[in-house]
């Protein structure tokens, strides 16, 4: 599904500062991976190199989504070909109203997929069934995108965007900050809901509590860039007793 | 209405105001006046004058040609209408232009040859010219920090103090007389080089009769030992104050400057026009922090300083910065507007105002960030508090030049009203000539929270402790970046401006 | 550096030579010394300059020289005119003239319609008391020649007043035909108190063209009031609207403008009676040669009323928008709540937005606020859209007509806003 190679990238506008260092991971469908690491490590700049964010430059190595080229792709682009990313900080967007946001969002994949586009009462039909798994009232699919959200409610919005887009790939970039334990349990019921054979899962944290809702099934530690230790679940459990500082030592002996 | 967030009310600093202000008797406290024989120069404005001035001031030919120069222009010039002031007319022939206590008449060797009748005014006013002395406010703080002070007394400095540990960084503090004597060629290269001759009316005017004033030079990587300070006195009646400093800061070096000024209570107004002009170079930062503490005019309106002054800083290099602080509280009419000439890239201005107008006051004072330079930053933060009969209008002017690409501006521009006689005004230009720039403007008028007062009253307070408090609050984000030295003086001196300012 | 007695002289002269060989239109007593006393003041104030502060960010040589630049009127293809789906009256106006064929029935229940050009020649007209009137007070304190000289030449115009709640809109429909047609337009508009009236405007009107509303809002009136400067780009155009609200008067004044080389709108408001409401907004989007000017004055003159300005500016390839907006609230108008927002979104980077929000406040017991922000698309929003999979194009519209929303959110009526919105994605869209 998503193989990743040997990636380096930098900040465009200052070359010294290199995030990525060489970063390699394949993940197979169906398959959840987990990547822990402690701040500083490049999670999430991991997460906006793939989706194709402006401001880094990759300078080595690459990345595919079956197969093809993602960086070579705009970010439409890789989103059409399927690949998703929960923001951590979703973006509010005063003026567009939520609906209209998911519809337009929807449809403009459709179309790039060669799908005929919904019709309005076949795109509210699902979004209502999708929004009440989520409990997203009414309310809150009017109202601007993310605008007076509370933390939860935005994360809550990133899943049912994901439940609506149906994406292969999908990457959750510290979905569980912000929530508390009922908001982070009904988004990862979400999540959990949409897993199958087909669609893999990035799931990007520097807790382990998110993994005890979405079992992954390989977890890695990242640091200064790339992969360190990559195990099973219980490696973040190991985590979650120890800290970072003796598989950092580890990794550095 | 939510109930009030106490801990904003008991925030240390506001404690220490209520004290401030219960600890300290009524009215402005520098209204006094020194008796002292004085030279004068002839009253009146013409070319003898300032060829006068130039001579007593033992100037060489370029610069009483520029004088003279600047004195041509200014006849040719008007008066600015545009702010929101009503300035009776000025007869510029009924002032005198140049003032020197007779017991300067040769020049002191230090501080200990002058006067003591002069010394003494400074002691009183608080400001400290001997050398062991720090400023009043900071006893007993922990480590007491050296002020440098240069006094200056109508037309003439008085002279100034750690001349020699200042030297010895190779920082220059003098009196701009000094200056133009012992280095020449740098004032000849700066003077003027940020404020022309001809910028303004009443710059045009300091240019051609400045007396006095200091002068600044911070060598490349040095960080100023510490902070230097000039103190302004206009004692003599019916006579003008017209000083000119000139600050450079060379590459990389680091200075803060403080000004203070007062006056005795007249019954007549009098003129202060002056001019500040502040180079700064690559890396170099500059902070300037004014607490401006003129005679302002009885309750009714009579008597205080018209003051006209020109404050510009040239970011002139990559990574400048510098930094405007400024507490207004005196002055019967204020027109200031201290600026930045953001040119260098990545060179960065600030602006902090603190302007206070009660009885018949009238402010007219803002800022002006001009971004020439890529990827500059600015920021305004302005407080306007009226009361009594006063006008007070914040005008500024934020330019993004079509090559000052992403560059960004914030300004936070907020008025508060006491009493319904009064008038708080807001008048920005915003000008905005390329798209990656980002400007974002907001500006607020309201009244003294009602809630808020009746919280402090029910404490106990009574109301013109209370208003003081809320309005220290209110000008919080100002008070905090001023140096301690001023911090204090500053938060009494809200209390003192606004009293009668309720009831 | 000119004196300044010297420019008073020179704006009066150039008022002088641009009133030699004019004489004012024919008329009945009342429209003769409305007329005479408008032109008296022309003279007195001069003509405007840019030297004026008031013209600081626009040079109104254009709109005062005295031949017309011709304007070739820009084909809007197959794009349909605005409002044609409303019920309403339509009063054509060809060039500024008023054309009856192509007009229906001025009736309208409740109201009384009749033409400057028809009731300037009676001797008596309710239109006296506003005719001249409001645009006299409009210069203080800023003065304002072009809207004397409107009221001094203009024999074309509405004059409408309503008593009751009008059952239909009225639409005011410009259409040009000459290249280098010169238009005075002068409308006046009465509402007695508890009546009610949407008015719609639409359309290029002329090459150049000057117009003036007056407005007088009796008590609890409420006036809509929608106007779309049509897609004409060569066009120059100045306007003036002047309205006096008496107490819980409603006036919502909403204009819509895509391209024009020079527009200069004023809006003059004076909340005259307590608890009155005065909503005026702007969305302007500009490409290339255009000037867009909102010049709005809005005087809080008694207790509690509520203003609001909203205006936004899109803004491309060397656009240039200026917004001048300024509260003023007198002594006596406490518990005032006066808003006001201008904003541009700079698409290019050789476009520019020149702002002057002003408040100045006389009353201590308000609440008033302004903001002003200029500045490209946010990029983390447009990230945002890509990464849902929204093609760039498609992005960048949808946060355009997000920045517009805020102004066109004013519209009350909820058809008739989508119709504005629906029009601006069309310019958008043929545009991009």
């Amino acid at each position: 599904m998503l193989n990743i190679n040997n990636l380096h990238a930098e900040l465009e506008e200052d070359s010294e500062v290199k995030i990525l260092k060489g970063f390699s991971l394949t993940i197979n469908p169906g398959e959840v991976h987990a990547i822990m690491g402690p701040n500083g490590s490049g999670k999430s700049t991991l997460s906006y190199v793939l989706s194709g964010r402006d401001g880094y430059a990759v300078t080595e190595g690459g990345a595919t989504l079956e197969g093809v080229d993602l960086l070579e792709m705009e970010p439409e682009e890789r989103a059409a070909s399927g690949l998703f990313l929960a923001f951590q900080y979703p973006v509010e967007i005063p003026g567009v109203g939520n609906m209209t946001f998911l519809r337009t969002a929807v449809n403009a994949q459709r179309k790039a997929r060669g799908e005929a586009e919904l019709s309005a009462g076949e795109f509210l039909k699902v979004v209502r069934a999708k929004a009440n798994e989520l409990q997203i009232d009414a309310d809150m699919l009017k109202r601007p995108v993310n605008v007076g959200f509370s933390g939860g409610e935005k994360k809550r919005n990133e899943i049912l965007q994901m439940a609506m887009l149906e994406p292969k790939m999908c990457i959750l970039d510290e979905t569980d900050s912000g929530l508390d334990v009922d908001a982070m349990k009904l988004v990862s019921d979400g999540v959990n809901a949409l897993r199958d054979a087909g669609r893999s899962f990035l799931v990007i944290t520097h807790y382990q509590r998110l993994l005890n809702h979405i079992k992954p099934d390989f977890v890695h530690i990242m640091s200064d860039g790339r992969i360190i230790k990559s195990g099973g679940p219980e490696l973040a459990l190991e985590v979650e007793e120890n800290g970072y500082t003796d598989l950092l030592a580890e990794a550095a002996a | 209405m939510v109930a009030l967030d106490e801990t904003q009310l008991r925030d240390g600093v506001d404690r220490e105001t209520v004290e401030t202000v219960q600890s300290m008797a009524g009215t402005y406290k520098h209204g006094w006046e020194t008796e002292i024989e004085m030279e004068f120069a002839p009253k009146g404005l013409n070319e003898d004058i300032v060829r006068l001035i130039s001579k007593k001031n033992n100037e060489p030919e370029w610069l009483l040609e520029w004088r003279l120069d600047a004195y041509r222009r200014w006849l040719t010039m008007e008066s600015p209408d545009w702010a929101m002031l009503k300035i009776p007319e000025i007869d510029y022939q009924e002032q005198y232009y140049y003032a020197k206590p007779k017991s300067m008449e040769e020049k002191p060797k230090s501080l200990d040859d002058v006067d003591p009748k002069l010394l003494e005014t400074y002691a009183k006013l608080g400001i400290p010219l001997k050398e062991q002395m720090v400023l009043a406010g900071v006893e007993g703080a922990d480590e007491p920090r050296k002020v440098a002070v240069d006094a200056v007394f109508d037309s003439v400095s008085l002279g100034t103090t750690f001349k020699k540990e200042l030297a010895a960084a190779g920082v220059i503090f003098c009196s701009i007389s000094e200056a133009v004597q012992d280095h020449p060629e740098l004032v000849k290269k700066y003077l003027g080089s940020v404020v022309p001759q001809n910028d303004n009316y009443f710059a045009a005017l300091n240019s051609a009769v400045f007396s006095d004033g200091s002068f600044v030079y911070i060598p490349a990587g040095v960080r100023c030992p510490m902070e230097l300070s000039t103190y302004f006195r206009i004692n003599a009646e019916n006579t003008g104050q017209f000083e000119r400093t000139l600050i450079v800061a060379e590459k990389g070096s680091h200075v803060s400057y403080l000004e203070g000024c007062t006056a005795p209570k007249r019954d007549t107004t009098q003129l202060h026009a002056a001019v500040v002009e502040i180079v700064v170079l690559e890396d170099a930062e500059v902070k300037y922090s004014t607490v401006q503490n003129w005679f302002p005019g009885d309750e009714n309106g009579k008597g205080g300083i018209y003051n006209f002054v020109t404050k510009r800083a040239d970011c002139r290099e990559a990574r400048a910065k510098v930094m405007w602080t400024q507490v207004e509280t005196g002055s019967a009419i204020t027109w200031k507007y201290p600026s930045c000439i953001l040119r260098g890239d990545d060179s960065q201005g600030e602006f902090y105002s603190i302007a206070i107008a009660n009885n018949w006051q009238q402010a007219d004072t803002g800022t002006k960030m001009v971004h020439l330079g890529k990827n500059t930053r600015s920021r305004i933060v302005s407080k306007g508090i009226s009361a009594g009969h006063a006008q007070n209008t914040y005008r500024g002017l934020v330019s993004m030049h079509p090559k000052a690409t992403s560059s960004r501006n914030y300004t936070q521009c907020d008025s508060l009203l006491i009493g319904d006689k009064c008038g708080a005004h807001t008048v920005p230009y915003i000008e905005v000539r390329n798209a990656s720039s980002r400007v974002e403007h907001e500006a607020t008028t309201s009244k003294v929270d009602d809630d808020q007062l009746f919280y402090c009253r029910q404490r106990g307070m009574d109301e013109e402790e209370a208003v003081a408090l809320v309005v220290n609050g209110f000008c919080r984000e100002v008070l905090q970046e001023l140096p301690m030295e001023f911090a204090m003086e500053a938060q009494a001196l809200v209390a003192i401006s606004l009293e009668g300012s309720v009831g | 550096m000119i004196p300044r007695a010297k420019l008073v002289q020179q704006k009066r002269d150039a008022a002088v030579t641009w009133l030699d060989g004019r004489a004012l239109p024919e008329g009945g007593v009342w429209a003769t010394k409305a007329r005479k006393a408008a032109e008296d003041r022309l003279r007195d104030m001069g003509m405007p300059s840019k030297r004026d502060e008031y013209w600081r960010y626009t040079d109104p040589r254009r709109l005062t020289e005295s031949t017309v630049q011709p304007a070739v009127l820009h084909d809007t293809g197959d794009a349909l005119p605005l409002f044609d789906r409303v019920d309403r009256v339509k009063l054509v106006f060809v060039d500024g003239v008023f054309d009856a064929e192509a007009s229906d029935a001025p009736e309208l229940a409740g109201a009384e319609i009749s033409q400057l050009r028809d009731a300037a020649r009676s001797d008596l007209h309710w239109a006296r008391d506003i005719y001249g009137v409001l645009e006299a007070r409009g210069q203080t304190p800023i003065s304002r020649p072009l809207a004397s000289l409107n009221t001094a030449f203009a024999t074309n115009g509405v004059l409408i007043r309503v008593a009751g709640k009008a059952p239909r809109p009225l639409a005011l429909i410009y259409r040009r035909s000459q290249d280098t047609a010169d238009a005075l337009m002068h409308h006046v508009i009465r509402l007695d108190a508890g009546a009610e009236l949407t008015l719609l405007e639409d359309g290029p009107v002329a090459a150049r063209y000057n117009q003036v509303t007056e407005i007088d809002l009796g008590e609890g009136a409420v006036l809509n009031h929608i106007r779309a400067q049509g897609r004409d780009h060569e066009r120059v155009g100045a306007t003036h609207l002047f309205a006096r609200l008496g107490a819980k008067a409603q006036l919502k004044s909403f204009t819509l403008s895509a391209n024009g080389a020079l527009t200069r709108n004023e809006a003059v408001i004076w909340l005259d009676g307590s608890d009155g409401t005065a909503h005026i907004a702007g969305a302007c989007v500009g490409d290339g040669a255009f000037h867009h000017d909102d010049t709005v004055f809005v005087n809080h003159a008694a207790p509690r009323c509520e203003s609001r300005q909203v205006y936004k500016k899109v803004l491309r390839h060397g656009a240039v928008g200026v917004f001048q907006g300024k509260i003023l609230v007198d002594q006596i108008a406490q518990l005032t709540d006066g808003y006001q927002i201008s904003q541009s979104l700079l698409l290019n980077e050789d476009a520019q937005f020149l702002a002057k929000p002003e408040l100045e406040i006389y009353a201590d017991d308000v609440k008033c606020s302004h903001g002003s922000t200029s500045g490209e698309i946010d990029a983390n929003q447009f990230f945002y859209l890509r990464a849902r999979g929204v093609p760039e194009a498609q992005a960048r519209m949808l946060l355009v007509l997000a920045f517009l929303a805020e102004a066109l959110d004013e519209i009350d009526d909820h058809a008739l806003a989508a119709e504005l919105r629906d029009h601006l994605e069309a310019w958008l869209n043929r545009r991009t």
